[in-house]
């Protein structure tokens, strides 16, 4: 499985949407399940699957699905 | 850390809830961050057994939660920096298995499955004469700190 396949799954997962809805317009809060807990599941269900520990203002920054791919990046996560 | 116990003048610093919402009398050990265990005693003088109900007093479902969640919440709220804290409850699922009745004594054990960035999931076990009356799955927050690492809201955009 890619890192692009893994990182769709957690949002799959953490917010019950379908693949196709995952793109610059899948924003904080732009579902009911993208609030703020669900944001806090997101993150720990990334630093599980990516085996990260993120810190604090990457995951205040982290609002979007396009800017949280870049965010992965800082921690050697590579989407091809 | 090492466990101690609260008695219920103490219990005030680590558990906002006060008359007639106190759900617990006494944390007979608290390790902060792992578990905290007590109990309630229940007479017939409790504010709700005359309504509920009058025929057959009993312990209502939703303050048997509460029992568990404010257990649940001394648990972290005795945590380093944490005395004082407000928690909210984001879900919690439930099940009931005997009645909880006046003259027993319910005892609360809580533990503390995950703890972080203010959101605690934990695990919740009410018995009356060593058997169980009622059993849940605990999520709860301390806004104070979730807030601190959320994303601008939309409204505030």
């Amino acid at each position: 499985m890619t890192n692009n396949e893994k990182y769709q799954d957690v949002f799959v997962n953490c917010f019950s949407v379908e693949k196709w809805q995952l793109n610059e317009k899948f924003i904080y809060e732009s579902v009911p399940e993208w609030d703020s807990v669900g944001h806090m599941g997101m993150i720990a269900e990334l630093e599980e699957t990516f085996d990260i520990m993120m810190e604090m203002d990457d995951i205040i920054d982290f609002s979007s699905y396009t800017t949280g791919k870049e965010i992965l990046s800082k921690y050697n996560i590579i989407f091809d | 850390m090492e466990e101690f116990s609260l008695g219920p003048l103490e219990l005030q610093k680590y558990q906002p809830n006060r008359y007639p919402f106190i759900m617990i009398d006494y944390v007979d050990a608290v390790l902060p961050g792992a578990y905290a265990r007590g109990h309630k005693n229940l007479t017939l003088n409790e504010w709700y057994f005359p309504k509920h109900f009058p025929d057959g007093p009993n312990m209502p479902g939703a303050l048997q939660l509460e029992a568990m969640a404010q257990m649940l919440t001394v648990a972290i709220t005795t945590l380093p920096g944490l005395e004082g804290e407000v928690t909210h409850a984001i879900s919690h699922f439930v099940k009931f298995k005997k009645e909880v009745l006046p003259g027993d004594k319910l005892v609360i054990e809580t533990e503390v499955l995950s703890w972080k960035r203010g959101i605690c999931k934990g695990r919740g076990v009410g018995k009356t004469n060593n058997e169980i009356a009622c059993e849940a799955d605990m999520i709860i927050t301390i806004p104070n700190i979730l807030e601190k690492y959320l994303p601008q809201s939309k409204q505030n955009r």
